[in-house]
């Protein structure tokens, strides 16, 4: 909003400087972003918050320069006196639909000679940035600027009829706006129409065909107060913002349409020797002001701001802003009040809002600094800690942290498996999708991280970053089966890793990733928020590669996934190298109960360690093995560990060895070779006929 | 000469013919290679066995001792003593400079380039939005607030109606909020948790909520449809703007530095009133506007950064969450992560947060 400051000088008694006008007017809440040199002038560009509409104005600022500076305006009250012919017809102007317009004033001019504007006035619209168009739309645009009050002048002699009807738009019906586009109007619409068509779209454009060009001679002023919802819907429908709309849908000053209109008329008769005609007035939906009751204004105003401003000083504020007193709440030392707010002041109904005005003009910068007195202890989320020390691990892991979009487009439907129990796949629409999105790739809310972190590998690969580790933590989203439920979230983890381990400043990589990393780092991760150990077991899983994916478990329940990526996505992404994958739900592993930890007292006496190669088919596992050996329930035996894996060279395709280390330990005595030498073999035994894995030397 | 001087004195010959080789370590040692120095080093000590252990000829001179004259014995004996000393000092001499010269070659043979890198896998990194957050939460914990967090789809209620934003406001005319095809919003402002938590908790409260919000914001350099706020609310009896400046400037003093002075500058927003905008004195210039002469980035010259909205709490929220609001009165503060961030690392493309190239990523610790 551009406010002159040569034209406020002319509403308001003052003598501030450019700069120092600039201050206060910031200070008491209208934002003044920058001061700019116009000829002999300076502008302001002021921005101003959508609640006070009041300010449009060149009068609405002047106000706002009263109350601060305890000035005068040069300007009269607004009133329904003036120059004031009447409808001698009766007939000029009628309101059909009384609810979309409150008043309507129309005032015939005649004898207009349209031509240019003298330069003060087309100076004065330059300097807030408007163009000079001819003598009348400048003068109508130049009261706008002055008092806040949109307006619109028709050609009178193509009215047909030579009458205004305001009503609703039919269906069908269409209008050719000022700026010649051809709009499709709806019942919705308030149109200002003569006897047969719409000759403006109301508050928002004026007819093309009616309006006034170099052959006018006689004009019709329009000047109006429209219902503020209305003018927005309106306006937005037909993609049409004006001056005019945006100042109606914000709110004008009912109270001040005379005001506007005379200035006009006067300014016409002035500038485009015209001569005042007919006038009227239709005021069919009367302005009720909002009436405030206080018990205690000046209490009000210290409990909220703490701020001690004396009654009278708070009185004076309100005034100079036009919030009155009602005459009967004057009784002497009474605190309790009832104050009116002003038909330009929309905003204002509760006490609370004229604590505001008041303070803002006393000032936001005499308000104390004080903490309030301390209450309890602060806390975090319970489980912000162990999220906390999560990330920091995977941190430390060398994972850098991903935050992706909550939303994704439909590329990925159907491509991964999502964590269990969380999206319904029986219903129709599973998963939460967004209404008419505009922005690209925004389609529906993600089920699964994994997509973003796909992507987010794809962006890294396409810089020659190849050895990648990322993780993120976020949540995820599908529909409720239940009917008018708020859709599930869910907190998951997931992780992905490409290319090679890396050293810190370092250019030559150590070895390439693979599934072990990824199941790595996962253990740490959980191992940092101290829940139950993690379970792995082999099985297929949609999208990563078959044989190198695995179900993640925790206390027997599956929580999520892990793998390497299969062929056909990392085709689709185009990667030339393995990628390694896992996601699990955060909320459940977080939800485990977490297990007690107990002290077990330390060994007396030394254990004896025995390793062993076991050859057996690549179908065994380890775990097959461990579960095995401790099946056997041997008190002795304290401990199977994992050494190696050989496979290839001198075994068959199918088989390959794996080396475990057995711990032996007795809490009795010192085991000598022989006691364990009977169990030790009978472990073997048992383990070559469970699993047909057979000693190798 | 006495034989037995002749004997000793033959002792000295033969050493000396053997110890010649030896002769120049006794003076500064150059131009010879490890190997051979430590081949040096073994034979020298072969010799030293030969010419000073128990067997070696001049210990077994010292029997001669005897059968000198009893007169000339005192002085034979200093003789013997004498030759046996300079045997020992030639020895050791070349023995300890060899013995240095080999330290000192070993010690630059193993001399180590001590500015190449330490070893330890690569270090990962925290997201800066994370850093930030945390670095918030951990001064509210201190002052006494709890961190919630809620619900990121809600329905109009919690994102409208409970903030006094009611249907045919402005604000939820707007075309930026999101909504999913069942009709349900995604949060455009963390204040809906607010409403969730003194719904949860009651009065009196202190929270700070931080947050995912979603406004329609086609993405550019300063937008993204997807951003992060930090709530703030403290409810109680007798909260006022003081309380709300206070804690504001304090926390900002916390995170840039005791001398941050904090201004409020009246404002407007649907669920506070009074309301006010929070800005406060550059950290770069310290309020001046120019920073090494020139004008001064994050603050655009102005001494001032504006970070966010607050104000005591609407009466119809309190209202809305059971409260009455002629008991309580309580102020609520919220900002942009990303904004704050971007004019802390005077970032110019807020879309890198959300890209997660690495590159991005690893500069911040």
């Amino acid at each position: 909003m551009n406010i002159s400051y040569r034209w406020l000088k002319d509403l308001v008694e003052t003598d501030l400087s450019p700069q120092e006008m600039a201050r206060k007017l910031t200070r008491a809440g209208l934002a003044v972003e920058g001061i700019h040199e116009f000829a002999d002038d300076f502008v302001f560009d002021i921005d101003l918050t959508s609640n006070r509409p009041d300010c449009l104005s060149h009068l609405g600022v002047s106000r706002e320069i009263a109350a601060i500076q305890n000035a005068k305006l040069k300007i009269k009250k607004a009133s329904d006196e003036g120059q004031r012919t009447k409808d001698e017809s009766q007939n000029l102007v009628a309101i059909q639909d009384e609810d979309l317009c409150h008043r309507f004033t129309a005032r015939i001019i005649r004898n207009v000679k349209i031509g240019a504007s003298p330069e003060w006035l087309v100076k004065r619209l330059e300097a807030v940035g408007e163009r000079s168009i001819n003598n009348v739309a400048d003068i109508t645009n130049y009261v706008m600027h002055e008092l806040g009050q949109p307006m619109h002048s028709f050609d009178f002699n193509k009215l047909s009829g030579n009458r205004i009807v305001v009503r609703r738009a039919r269906a069908g019906e269409t209008i050719t706006t000022l700026d010649e586009v051809e709009r499709k109007l709806d019942e919705t619409m308030l149109a200002i129409c003569d006897a047969e068509k719409p000759v403006s779209v109301g508050g928002v454009m004026g007819g093309f065909d009616s309006g006034i060009t170099e052959e006018t001679t006689e004009v019709l002023l329009e000047v109006a107060y429209f219902k503020r919802e209305s003018i927005r819907q309106t306006s937005r429908k037909l993609g049409l913002a004006t001056e005019a709309s945006y100042r109606f849908e914000r709110g004008v000053d009912i109270e001040n349409l005379i005001r506007a209109s005379n200035r006009a008329t006067e300014l016409i008769c002035e500038l485009a020797n015209g001569e005042a005609g007919e006038f009227v007035d239709v005021y069919a939906t009367k302005f009720v002001p909002n009436k405030i009751e206080s018990n205690d204004i000046e209490f009000a105003v210290k409990r909220l701001t703490g701020l001690e401003v004396e009654e009278a000083e708070i009185l004076r504020i309100l005034n100079a802003l036009g919030i009155t007193e009602k005459d009967s709440s004057k009784v002497e030392n009474q605190k309790s009040k009832i104050f009116v707010s002003p038909s330009w002041r929309h905003d204002i109904a509760i006490e609370e809002d004229l604590v505001e005005e008041v303070a803002r003009i006393y000032g936001y910068d005499k308000i104390a600094e004080e903490l309030p007195p301390t209450s309890a202890a602060g806390e975090y989320q319970p489980n912000e800690m162990r999220k906390m020390n999560l990330r920091k691990t995977l941190a430390d892991l060398g994972f850098d942290e991903a935050i992706s979009y909550s939303f994704i487009d439909t590329r990925s439907d159907d491509r991964f498996t999502l964590v269990p129990n969380f999206v319904h796949e029986n219903l129709d629409r599973k998963y939460v999708e967004l209404r008419d999105s505009i922005i690209e790739g925004a389609v529906r809310m993600r089920p699964s991280l994994l997509s973003g972190l796909l992507d987010a590998v794809r962006t890294n690969l396409n810089h020659q970053r190849r050895d990648l580790k990322l993780f993120e933590i976020g949540k995820v989203f599908s529909a409720s089966n239940k009917e008018n439920d708020l859709p599930n979230e869910r907190e998951l983890l997931a992780l992905v890793l490409t290319g090679n381990e890396t050293f810190q400043n370092k250019a030559l990589t150590v070895r390439e990733f693979d599934f072990y990393d990824a199941k790595g780092a996962l253990e740490s991760a959980v191992d940092a928020v101290n829940a139950v150990s993690l379970e792995f077991v082999a099985k297929d899983v949609k999208h990563l590669r078959k044989g190198q994916s695995a179900e993640v478990l925790v206390g027997g329940k599956t929580i999520g996934t892990i793998g390497r990526l299969s062929d056909e996505i990392s085709a689709a992404y185009k990667f030339r190298q393995p990628v390694y994958i896992a996601e699990i739900d955060l909320q459940a592993l977080l939800t485990e109960k977490q297990p007690d930890v107990l002290y077990r007292p330390l060994p007396v006496y030394p254990s004896m360690q025995r390793d062993v190669s076991l050859l057996a088919k690549r179908g065994v596992s380890f775990a097959d093995i461990k579960k095995s050996i401790e099946n056997q329930g041997f008190e002795l035996l304290k401990r199977v560990e994992f050494v190696d894996v050989y496979e290839g060279k001198g075994l068959a395709d199918d088989e390959r060895s794996i080396t475990i280390r057995l711990e032996y330990r007795s809490d009795e005595r010192t085991l000598i070779e022989e006691q364990i030498e009977e169990i030790h073999a009978q472990i073997l035994r048992k383990t070559e006929e469970n699993l047909g894995a057979r000693q190798r030397f | 000469m006495s034989d037995e001087r002749k004997q000793i004195e033959q002792i000295r010959e033969a050493f000396e013919s053997e110890f010649g080789r030896f002769a120049h370590l006794r003076a500064e040692i150059g131009g010879l290679n490890l190997a051979d120095a430590e081949t040096l080093s073994r034979e020298l000590a072969e010799l030293k066995t030969k010419h000073t252990g128990k067997k070696s000829e001049i210990a077994n001179a010292k029997k001669l001792i005897g059968r000198v004259a009893a007169e000339e014995r005192g002085a034979f004996g200093q003789f013997v003593q004498t030759i046996e000393k300079q045997i020992v000092t030639s020895i050791e001499d070349a023995e300890t400079n060899l013995k240095n010269f080999i330290a000192e070659v070993k010690t630059e043979r193993e001399r180590i380039d001590v500015t190449l890198p330490g070893r330890r896998p690569r270090a990962g990194h925290l997201h800066l939005l994370t850093l930030l957050r945390q670095q918030i939460e951990d001064i509210f914990v201190s002052l006494g607030y709890a961190i919630e967090d809620d619900r990121e789809i809600e329905t109009d209620y919690y994102n409208f109606d409970a903030l006094n934003i009611p249907e045919g406001h402005p604000a939820r005319e707007s075309q930026d909020t999101f909504y999913t095809t069942d009709g349900f919003a995604l949060r455009s402002q963390t204040s809906t948790v607010q409403i969730r938590a003194m719904e949860r908790r009651g009065v009196p409260i202190r929270i700070i909520a931080p947050g995912r919000v979603f406004r329609r914001d086609t993405p550019d350099m300063t937008h993204t449809p997807m951003f992060h706020q930090i709530e703030g609310l403290c409810v109680d009896k007798g909260i006022t703007m003081a309380h709300l400046k206070g804690t504001v400037a304090e926390w900002l003093r916390r995170l840039f530095g005791e001398e941050t002075v904090t201004r409020l500058r009246p404002s407007y927003f649907p669920f506070t009133e009074p309301s006010a905008e929070f800005d406060f004195s550059c950290f770069k210039c310290g309020g001046t506007g120019v920073f090494e002469s020139e004008r001064c980035r994050p603050c655009k010259g102005s001494g001032w950064i504006e970070l966010g909205g607050s104000g005591m709490v609407h009466p119809n929220v309190l209202r809305a969450c059971g409260v009455d609001p002629n008991v309580y009165s309580g102020f609520a503060f919220g900002f942009g992560l990303e904004r704050m961030c971007s004019l802390m690392y005077e970032l110019d493309d807020i879309r890198l947060m959300f890209e997660n190239d690495v590159r991005f990523l690893e500069q911040f610790k």
